[in-house]
């Protein structure tokens, strides 16, 4: 798989994975020491409105989180080292667990989010590209920076007040608590597990609680791909091989979706992953508007609760997602475009 | 409405790509339902939070409201009552102010069939105080049976429980202590568990637990959801009459009204916004249900240093407080006037601040400063979080300013900070007055005066009164309930005179449930115990 004039493609890939590693320790550190430079600690955020100062002071104490900063560092990613982020303070779960059963959650949410962007953005995009200046254009344009710009939030409260009702859609949750009882968690996501089940009430519900949140945070980068797919559409409709195309007679509608369509479309590949992280955040706003119960809307609650171990280990977990598939595009960049030298 | 479902099941069907076909209806996957019970299985909506089902580990109200119905303690309080009555125990006496003596009631089993003894109960008290979580509530309400080191160890007092026989639990206390009996309706403190179970030194993961109460618990997702069905063995006073119910958590009270106004809920319970309870009001499909409530809110003056520390500053602004107006205009009439740091509903109550300084007036406020020779306008540095007491607490801090600042005696700068930077520094006197609420631990007029009056309250705030300390002592050491309603009485009186603190406001206990639901009203009390067994859905 050697290039000429470049190095291989397995030390390539070693030191990409390599590169991981600093990274992490560098997300680590900053998260560690963000959370004990903000005010508060776990004690004082449960139990401040309750107890005296002497009492919490006994409650740090014997938490350890009056330890020199030092030694709760090196603790803590020894602990990480050894993948053990502990139990949350808060609600008395394992890290891991928290993210097992809550990951199934946002990586649905995210998926749905990416198939709404990609069925609404491309089209929109592509329509933008191939009538530039038209009314539709405006309209488009408009619309992809509305969606880019209006707070996730926002957007999902409007169609929680007024799509929700009219197409009989469910405003909260992943599903009912009926359904998330009946089926069995195999996968821990639920939309999968529903499906194992074979049960298709479980289903339909399912995916009738999927489509306000993934539409809500699908707008979000769907204004992106609709610019990226509307320039690159328009770069292309320029091109020399369209243009000695459309000279030899080939019909418009066959010159836009061979030549301009197709071409327009390979950068997009690329920047879809690069939109994992887009979405994640994303997913820490559109979840609690919509309670999903997906690990964006334990991040905040960890947050707000101050709870050290959990923070500290879901910001990893996401740290490590959002560096592997960065270092995975990396990879299949490597592979597919002539380009990139290794 | 088909063509609705139809467009819902197409846009549900073009998100999940490359699904499968989906199979039969019928199948019901793993967790098969629950039988027993007459009504149809219903679901509560509530913001709260639990922090764990263990009761080892948890002092919280999302936690107890689930373990007041998985577990039993050895007496408990009726709705609407404060009056204590059994529960696991046929009875609790008091054969001095220092010793409490237990009576079991006969044939009392865990939901798995292990019987419950006196060996359980005793059990459940050591191991809480072994483990002494930080988030449990044994270290802190048990005092009167435990010893707390320097460093912050506690210990149960040795012989502090007895059990002469299986039936018979006793507790030795270290001093008269009234209160405790009401410490022992709190699961967090005093749930029973059972000894095969639940390990000694650590607590049980919250989905295996087992307890003795109503239901028992069937499925845990933390911040999801809690489905609860009726526990067979349960032989108690309180049997449930729906097989099953489903607890659904919701993070934003906002997402509650919407779900209770969709019909995702039957029962939204606690901590709407008063918009939103305005709103709900207005749906001819839901009914919002009001029962008294015990959940305070209150100025704390800074007594130790600055302006707090002129007796006539802090009677002069409790001279113009206008609670009506702070409940009317901040909060849409959703919370009551309080009178006294003792809400309504509790033994001893009396609103001893509406009889000290009448309706608002600031002529006398005028009176009082000028009497005492201070120069008006006072400057008064009123310090609110947005973070904590949710989002009306703005909208009352403003009103506090306007009230303040009406008849030109205060000029006030309110400044507000986050929660956690907040009970920081007010407690390093960065306020002259300060907001902050409380939710009772336990039924009892002191758990509103001794938590608030003594060596400066849990607040810090530098009051100090010697005949304070002596009545409090002398509640706690009596069981006599006329002479400790009385002692209640003469500290409201005294707390109205020296105005360390000024009551503001409680808030009601409201639900939102929608048709075919009965029994919400009935539990809807200042205990804030949502009582499973009472309340039913139609078939």
């Amino acid at each position: 798989m050697a290039r000429a004039g470049s190095g291989s493609l397995p030390r390539y890939i070693l030191q990409r994975i390599l590169l991981v590693i600093p990274m992490i320790w560098v997300i680590l550190t900053v998260v560690f020491i963000v959370l004990r430079v903000a005010p508060g600690d776990p004690v004082s955020a449960a139990l401040g409105g309750k107890l005296n100062a002497q009492a919490l002071e006994q409650r740090r104490e014997a938490l350890g989180f009056n330890r020199p900063l030092i030694a709760q560092y090196w603790d803590y990613v020894s602990s990480v080292v050894h993948l053990d982020f502990g139990t949350t303070f808060s609600d008395n779960q394992p890290v891991l667990r928290v993210v097992r059963d809550n990951g199934g959650a946002t990586l649905t949410l995210t998926f749905a989010a990416f198939v709404v962007a990609l069925l609404v953005g491309i089209p929109l995009g592509l329509l933008a590209g191939r009538f530039r200046d038209s009314l539709p254009d405006v309209v488009i344009r408009l619309f992809g920076i509305l969606s880019y710009a209006a707070p996730v939030f926002f957007v999902g409260f409007l169609l929680q007040l007024y799509v929700a009702g009219p197409l009989g859609l469910p405003t909260s949750g992943d599903a009912t608590p009926i359904t998330v009882f009946q089926v069995q968690p195999k996968t821990h996501i639920l939309l999968l597990d529903a499906l194992l089940s074979g049960n298709g009430a479980a289903i339909e519900d399912v995916l009738k609680h999927l489509v306000l949140p993934a539409t809500t945070l699908g707008l979000l980068i769907c204004g992106i791909f609709i610019r990226l797919v509307r320039v690159n559409m328009l770069q292309t409709m320029q091109a020399d091989y369209v243009e000695a195309a459309e000279a030899r007679g080939i019909s418009g509608g066959k010159v836009t979706w061979r030549h301009g369509f197709r071409n327009a479309l390979v950068p997009v590949i690329t920047v879809v992953g690069l939109q994992f992280a887009l979405l994640l955040g994303g997913a820490v706003l559109t979840e609690p508007t919509f309670n999903w119960p997906g690990i964006g809307s334990k991040l905040v609650f960890y947050i707000n609760n101050r709870d050290y171990g959990a923070v500290q280990g879901i910001i990893t977990i996401f740290a490590l997602a959002v560096v592997l598939i960065s270092v995975l595009i990396d990879i299949v960049n490597a592979l597919i475009d002539p380009r990139v030298r290794f | 409405m088909i063509r609705h479902k139809l467009v819902a099941v197409v846009g549900s069907g073009a998100l999940a790509v490359a699904l499968a076909a989906c199979g039969s209806s019928n199948s019901s996957g793993g967790n098969g339902a629950s039988s027993g019970g007459t009504g149809s299985p219903w679901i509560l909506g509530t913001t709260d939070t639990v922090t764990a089902l263990d009761p080892a580990g948890s002092y919280d109200l999302g936690s107890s409201t689930l373990e007041y119905n998985l577990y039993q303690t050895l007496v408990t309080v009726p709705p609407n009552s404060t009056k204590i009555v059994g529960d696991a125990a046929k009875s609790c006496t008091y054969d001095d102010p220092k010793t409490l003596t237990c009576k079991l009631s006969p044939g009392e089993k865990f939901s798995n069939g292990d019987a419950l003894t006196s060996a359980d109960v005793k059990y459940s008290f050591e191991r809480s105080i072994k483990i002494q979580d930080a988030n449990g509530a044994a270290i802190y309400l048990l005092g009167s049976i435990t010893s707390t080191a320097k460093d912050g160890t506690v210990t149960l007092n040795k012989g502090a429980i007895e059990t002469p026989d299986d039936q018979t639990v006793v507790f030795h206390l270290d001093h008269p202590d009234t209160t405790f009996q009401y410490v022992l309706t709190y699961p967090g403190a005093a749930a029973i568990v059972d000894q095969d179970v639940f390990p000694a030194d650590k607590k049980l993961a919250d989905e295996k637990i087992i307890g003795s109460g109503p239901y028992k618990l069937d499925q845990y997702k933390s911040a999801d959801q809690a489905v609860l069905s009726l526990n067979t063995n349960y032989t108690g006073p309180n049997p449930g009459k729906t097989g099953q119910v489903f607890v659904k958590y919701y993070s934003d009270p906002t997402a509650l009204a919407l779900a209770a106004k969709n019909g995702e809920v039957d029962v939204a319970w606690r901590s709407l916004a008063p918009s939103d309870i305005a709103n709900l009001k207005q749906d001819s499909n839901l009914t919002v249900a009001n029962g008294k409530g015990s959940e305070i809110r209150y100025w704390v003056w800074n007594v130790g240093e600055g302006v707090g520390k002129q007796l006539a500053v802090r009677q002069a602004a409790a001279q113009v407080f206008d609670r009506e107006a702070i409940a009317k205009n901040a909060y849409d009439g959703t919370v009551d006037p309080l009178y006294s740091i003792v809400p309504p509903g509790y033994g001893g109550h009396q609103d001893s601040f509406k009889t000290t300084y009448g309706s608002p007036d600031v002529a006398k406020a005028k009176q009082i400063l000028q009497k005492a020779g201070i120069k008006t306008p006072v400057n008064l540095t009123v310090g609110w979080t947005p973070t904590h007491y949710g989002p009306s607490t703005e909208d009352e801090a403003n009103e506090v300013q306007r009230q303040l600042e009406s008849g030109g005696l205060f000029k006030v700068t309110l400044k507000s900070t986050e929660w956690e930077q907040y009970q920081t520094i007010y407690k390093q006197g960065a306020y002259d007055l300060w907001i902050l609420g409380w939710f009772p631990d336990y039924p009892d007029g002191d758990d509103y005066l001794s938590p608030f009056m003594v060596d400066g309250g849990f607040f810090q705030n530098g009051y100090k009164n010697p005949q304070v300390d002596k009545l409090v002592a002398q509640e706690q050491g009596t069981s006599d309930q006329a002479k400790r309603q009385q002692t209640f009485g003469q500290l409201q009186d005294i707390a109205a005179k020296d105005v360390p603190f000024i009551p503001s406001w409680v808030g009601q206990n409201t639900a939102v449930y929608g048709q075919g639901m009965s029994g919400v009203e009935t539990t809807l009390d200042p205990s804030f115990i949502f009582r499973f067994w009472l309340v039913t859905k139609k078939s």
